[in-house]
């Protein structure tokens, strides 16, 4: 037993020691920063202030518009994904037995495989004011050209549009395995009882879907917080602070203009907003399901 | 009825189709982009198809971005070993062995990816700079590796658990040792499910952006990076950005039709039982 021990501690120590260094230092290490006014640019410029980062932050109308653009972004992008993916879903479902289906399904989810930095090159191409082959199709239909990405008042929408194209894949994918782990006999059952379509989705699709569904929106809220990428080589947050988001944010004041306490101030409080989203959901699926993580 | 059935179905399929070839119409537009002249991107009305396979796009990137590539190619293949070296014997263990705390331990494992990337930047960066890895590939190795263990540890052990605990007892009466155990019973027998996990970290490293950015500056600079300067402010070269985007999404359309299986078992961890 005691060789069993040392056995497994063999084979769980490289990686609860790489994982300590990878989560707790950068933790504390960034706490401490967050407290001090620390810049990259001037080495000698150090001094803890506090929570004056802090409190600097929550008064800072950029950081506040970036905390509701994130906001905005994550909920309505989410719930449009999830209307798509679920009538997607539903299609693939009916046609599930067809031969060659899995191969349009695969096709069909491409996007969510796709580099972040891609699929925003690719649509900001095609949405280029004057190059770009969308207002191409408008002009074509007789309809105004759409400022997409260049006017403030529809950059954020635009970027939505990309989140939505790339991730609504992704939800449909969960929605299908859900779908398809129905039994046959339910649905067969509910027709024999004469339920209509809704009583089928109330009744027997929703149970089914519930924990795919709140998982897959753990991990859509998780990456909505994190969205950089695509922000990054569309708008980095224009025009003005049309599309300014969290990360952005802190990524400017860190590498952008050195601003390390300041900056890692900003990350503890995207940590903090975070964890506490998850927590909250994770706590709505451990609330009726009990034993599910 | 059955004819009906039939007329339904098929028009299922097609409204599948169509919605399918206009999800991946933004696609299709960029591959043909990549093919364009300069003369071509800037037409009016736009051109769908160019009027010649020009390659001249990709060879300039090949000619010029060739280093870049081969960043890409050997962080992610050296990372996703990593992860599996890492990952795998750590799975094994809180599989067949009992411990204290073990759901405590699977939970902090499982959390530790839930920190955005920007939370642990600086001193990442700083600690990188530190031990002298700044802008060369091991420094982004070894941050990639330790992003995607928490993921891969946590999908691993799913899969391992899936294994009959007997097929290990009776390994070790017939008198391997643990490590054997491990190498030529449970390696072998979960190889679809550490596939998942393998493809999973590799499209991680492949499209990581934010940590290559501060990560490396010209020596290590990872393809991702490189594409996202084809949108300077000033000007943008659409047709090299195209054929850029193309060379970087060829290897995942590949891997995607190749790994279909697997990656509904990955995305759902679990979550639905097939």
């Amino acid at each position: 037993m005691a060789a069993n021990r040392r056995i497994r501690n063999l084979f769980l120590a490289p990686a609860i020691i790489y994982l300590l260094f990878m989560s707790i230092y950068p933790l504390i290490y960034s706490l401490y920063l967050s407290t001090t006014r620390k810049n990259l640019s001037r080495p000698y410029q150090k001094g803890f202030i506090g929570f004056d980062n802090y409190s600097n932050l929550i008064t800072n109308d950029l950081f506040r518009t970036a905390i509701e653009n994130t906001i905005v972004l994550a909920v309505a992008s989410i719930l449009i994904e999830l209307i798509i993916a679920f009538f997607i879903a539903r299609l693939f479902v009916a046609i599930s037995d067809v031969p060659g289906s899995s191969i349009i399904r695969t096709v069909f989810i491409l996007p969510m495989m796709l580099t972040p930095v891609v699929s925003g090159l690719l649509w900001s191409y095609i949405l280029s004011p004057s190059l770009g082959i969308a207002n191409h199709i408008l002009r074509e239909l007789g309809q105004a050209p759409y400022p997409w990405l260049a006017s403030s008042d529809t950059a954020l929408k635009s970027v939505i549009m990309i989140n939505v194209w790339q991730w609504s894949p992704f939800l449909m994918l969960l929605m299908l395995a859900g779908l398809m782990s129905i039994p046959r006999e339910q649905y067969e059952a509910a027709a024999m009882d004469g339920a209509n379509i809704l009583q089928v989705v109330r009744h027997i699709e929703m149970p089914f879907l519930r924990n795919v569904v709140l998982i897959g929106i753990i991990f859509r809220v998780i990456d909505n917080f994190r969205l950089f990428d695509i922000i990054y080589v569309t708008t980095r947050g224009g025009p003005g602070s049309a599309t300014e988001v969290v990360t952005m944010y802190a990524y400017r004041e860190m590498f952008g203009f050195f601003n390390v306490g300041y900056g890692s101030a900003a990350a503890v409080l995207i940590l903090i907003m975070a964890n506490i989203v998850t927590l909250v959901l994770n706590r709505f699926i451990r609330g009726e399901e009990g034993n599910v993580r | 009825m059955y004819a009906r059935k039939r007329l339904k179905k098929a028009v299922l399929v097609v409204v599948a189709l169509v919605l399918t070839i206009l999800n991946i119409t933004p696609l299709i537009w960029t591959f043909m982009s990549g093919f364009k002249t300069r003369l071509e991107i800037f037409t009016i009305p736009p051109v769908w198809i160019p009027k010649s396979l020009n390659l001249a796009n990709y060879e300039a990137i090949f000619d010029k971005r060739l280093h870049n590539l081969e960043n890409s190619v050997a962080i992610t293949v050296g990372s996703t070993a990593g992860v599996l070296l890492i990952a795998v014997p750590a799975a094994f263990a809180l599989t067949v062995f009992a411990m204290k705390n073990k759901k405590h331990l699977e939970f902090w494992i499982l959390s530790t990816r839930m920190m955005p990337p920007i939370a642990a930047a600086i001193p990442l960066y700083l600690g990188i700079k530190e031990i002298g890895l700044y802008d060369t590939r091991w420094g982004v190795m070894l941050i990639y590796i330790g992003f995607n263990l928490p993921f891969a540890i946590w999908m691993a052990t799913t899969f391992m658990r899936q294994l009959p605990g007997e097929i290990f007892e009776a390994a070790l009466v017939d008198g391997c040792s643990w490590p054997q155990v491990l190498l030529r019973i449970a390696v072998p027998l979960s190889v679809g499910g550490l596939s998942t996990v393998a493809i999973f970290t590799a499209l991680f490293c492949w499209n990581e952006l934010l940590l290559a950015v501060f990560l490396t500056s010209s020596n290590a600079k990872t393809f991702t990076v490189v594409l996202t300067e084809f949108v300077g402010q000033t000007n943008i070269v659409w047709e090299l950005m195209a054929a850029g985007a193309v060379i970087q999404i060829v290897p995942i359309v590949i891997l995607t039709f190749l790994t279909q299986r697997y990656i509904v078992a990955g995305l759902t961890m679990g979550a639905v039982k097939q």
